[in-house]
């Protein structure tokens, strides 16, 4: 027996094994009896090779959302030595009483395609294939309509596995107008699509306070750490970060004159109320906010606040400086 | 299809759900069954083949019985493409969500929420219920902040259902309002965005409409014609435009959006170059606007000295108050 199993089969063989077993296999009776290890064994293979090919599988396993469940000795719960292993039923299997019709399967389906990263993408569909694994099948796609999710920032993935296993996040993040990033510590409690930009919520430690932090202004990686937080923190957490831009929203207001006619007054005029003189636009983000109004260069001009008509007035100074004249100081930097 | 290699992870999670599959659907093609797990029919007729070695543990230096092991019908295999489960073992039951699943459906069910064929059904809650309740642990809250449904995107919508053209007046950016007439084909929703993707009437060709653009949306009772016609590709431009250079830190690249492609990028140390095609070069200084001078538009010179000139006009505003 010289053909080497693929660790796909191994996983699967050990998945089934702790499915068939009530009151679990120890770690020595899954590595001499479960093929894949079996055969190793068999072959001579070390044991502290085998056990930490069954630690990693049981770490893949889990991070597939399978239950494995250890049960270890009562009286000292340290000593894993004569540990058993096994998969729970009502933990792995979905609920029984859990059903979908037709016509939420059709807008399922449409949920799943949502995403245009790749491995976000890949995971709506496999929760949607899962669906039909039970047997139904859609309505009528529907059709017409492309709504479309992109997560472009690097730090999407590390944070939201923080999340999910309630870790601290370092990251450096580096506020408008400031040189220097700055080393931020949090417990991400929730990701947030707001005005189409990607935000973080949660508990900046050394603040020790709520804080909404954008994910384009995060430079380079994001650190998950070994420290954990309760995850009861992470409760409500989306609707809080959802209830807290809006608040900041309805707080930040512009007056504006814009020239009717004008991309600026289309745009502006969604989100707009109608004042004596101009309009007066809710804002978020005072940068991001003044980005957007120097794009419409001269159909738009801030009467106030003043740090907005500074921000606007800075903005268009540096587009003019940096597409100057002279060519060669532009271009040869 | 997907072409990229399998992983054993990747693996090992399509068997816990193509068990339950086959053994919920009886025989299935192996076409079709390649098509629902997004895999060549090559990988997913290998996939079945090793199916037949996985089964429950033996015991030490004996082979497992036949009866331990999964088996399938290998002559409705071979003969007719056909796959079916004929022992099974274990695996029957479909396994929970993962938290990422969950969290990505979830996601997307707040994104379609705001489709009105979405929101008129009505379940939408019910999902965001179920779906909470049958992943194995608790997904990451994702929240997708919903858009508002307005007379313009709910006007379009009813075209498209009831498949006539609509018609608006188009106020594209540094033009003269236009009234167009288009067979609605499909509704773009991207950050944040809403486009209609249809034909134009007045331009006889596939075009794509920024919904903020459009006012006066008035439903016509012409049927659509051009229904089957391909979409365009909303934000790569077309052939015969013009390419625009622009050179800009990498970590800003992300907020160009769609603009970016794999094909059209190059990086020079810590800065990107990207070449973006607009029917109209000087159109980039509006997204020049945007980087506040930390975009550099290099080329052609029209875009370069519009984008310096669209700053200094609207700078003069300030300084003539």
């Amino acid at each position: 027996m010289a053909t080497r199993i693929p660790p796909e089969e191994r996983q699967t063989n050990l998945v089934v094994a702790l499915m068939a077993t009530e009151i679990g296999l120890t770690k020595q009776q899954i590595l001499d009896s479960v093929s894949g290890y079996r055969q190793r064994a068999e072959t001579g293979a070390r044991a502290d090779a085998l056990e930490k090919m069954f630690e990693r599988d049981k770490d893949e396993l889990r991070a597939l959302g399978v239950p494995i469940e250890t049960i270890g000795d009562p009286s000292d719960p340290t000593d894993l030595r004569e540990a058993r292993y096994r998969i729970p039923k009502a933990e792995y299997d979905l609920p029984a009483d859990i059903s979908f019709s037709p016509a939420e399967l059709a807008v399922l389906q449409l949920a799943g395609s949502v995403w245009s990263a790749e491995s976000a993408s890949a995971d709506a569909q496999a929760g949607v294939r899962k669906i039909r694994a039970l047997g139904i099948d859609g309505d009528e796609p529907i059709i017409g309509f492309a709504p479309r999710i992109t997560a472009r920032e690097t730090s999407f993935a590390p944070l939201q596995t923080a999340i999910e296993e309630c870790r601290t996040v370092t990251f450096e993040y580096l506020k408008p107008g400031e040189q220097t990033p700055r080393l931020r510590v949090m417990e991400p409690l929730a990701l947030l699509d707001f005005e189409a930009r990607w935000h973080v919520y949660g508990i900046d430690v050394d603040a020790d306070a709520e804080r909404t932090f954008l994910l384009s202004r995060i430079v380079g990686d994001v650190t998950v750490t070994k420290k954990g937080f309760d995850s009861a923190l992470r409760e409500g957490a989306g609707d809080r970060a959802l209830a807290g831009l809006r608040a900041v929203a309805s707080r930040n207001t512009a007056l504006l004159e814009v020239t009717p006619g004008t991309e600026a007054a289309l745009r502006l005029g969604r989100r707009a109320k109608a004042e004596v003189q101009g309009i007066s636009v809710p804002f978020v983000d005072l940068h991001i906010f003044a980005d957007e109004l120097a794009s419409y260069g001269p159909e738009v001009r801030v009467v106030e606040p003043a740090v907005l008509r500074d921000a606007v007035i800075e903005r268009l100074t540096a587009i003019i400086a940096s597409h100057a004249d002279d060519a060669a100081t532009g271009r040869d930097r | 299809m997907a072409d990229r290699p399998l992983l054993a992870t990747d693996r090992v999670r399509a068997y816990l759900t193509l068990v339950p599959y086959l053994l919920e659907r009886g025989q299935v093609s192996l076409a079709e069954a390649a098509r629902e797990f997004d895999v060549s029919t090559t990988d997913m007729r290998t996939m079945v083949e090793k199916l037949t070695v996985i089964g429950l543990p033996g015991d030490s230096g004996y082979w497992q019985q036949p009866h331990e092991l999964f088996d399938i019908n290998w002559d409705l295999l071979d003969e007719e493409d056909i796959i079916e489960i004929t022992n099974d073992v274990g695996l029957r039951r479909v396994p929970r969500f993962t938290a990422r699943e969950a969290a990505a459906l979830l996601a997307g069910l707040q994104m379609v929420a705001a489709v009105p064929a979405v929101s008129d059904s009505g379940l939408v809650a019910g999902l965001l219920a179920k779906l909470a309740r049958a992943a194995a642990d608790a997904p990451a809250d994702v929240v997708i902040a919903p858009s508002a449904v307005d007379e313009v995107r709910d006007a379009v919508s009813a075209a498209l259902r009831r498949g006539v053209a609509v018609s608006f007046r188009y106020q594209a950016p540094d033009s003269a309002p236009t009234t167009r007439t288009v067979d609605p084909v499909q509704v773009l929703i991207t950050n944040g965005q809403w486009y209609l993707q249809g034909w134009c009437h007045l331009r006889e060709a596939m075009r794509t409409f920024h919904l903020d653009r459009v006012s006066e949306p008035e439903l016509t009772d012409i049927p659509i014609s051009h229904a089957d016609a391909a979409v365009p590709d909303a934000f790569g431009g077309a052939v015969d435009d013009a390419e625009v250079t622009v050179r800009l830190p990498r970590r800003l690249v992300p907020l160009l959006g769609d603009y970016v492609r794999a094909d059209n990028t190059r990086e020079i140390g810590d800065d990107v170059i990207v070449g973006i095609r607009l029917s109209d070069p000087r159109g980039i200084k509006r997204v020049a606007g945007r980087f506040g001078g930390r975009l550099e538009v290099s080329e052609p010179d029209t875009a370069r000295s519009a984008t310096r000139e669209w700053a200094a006009a609207g700078l003069a505003l300030y300084r003539h108050p």
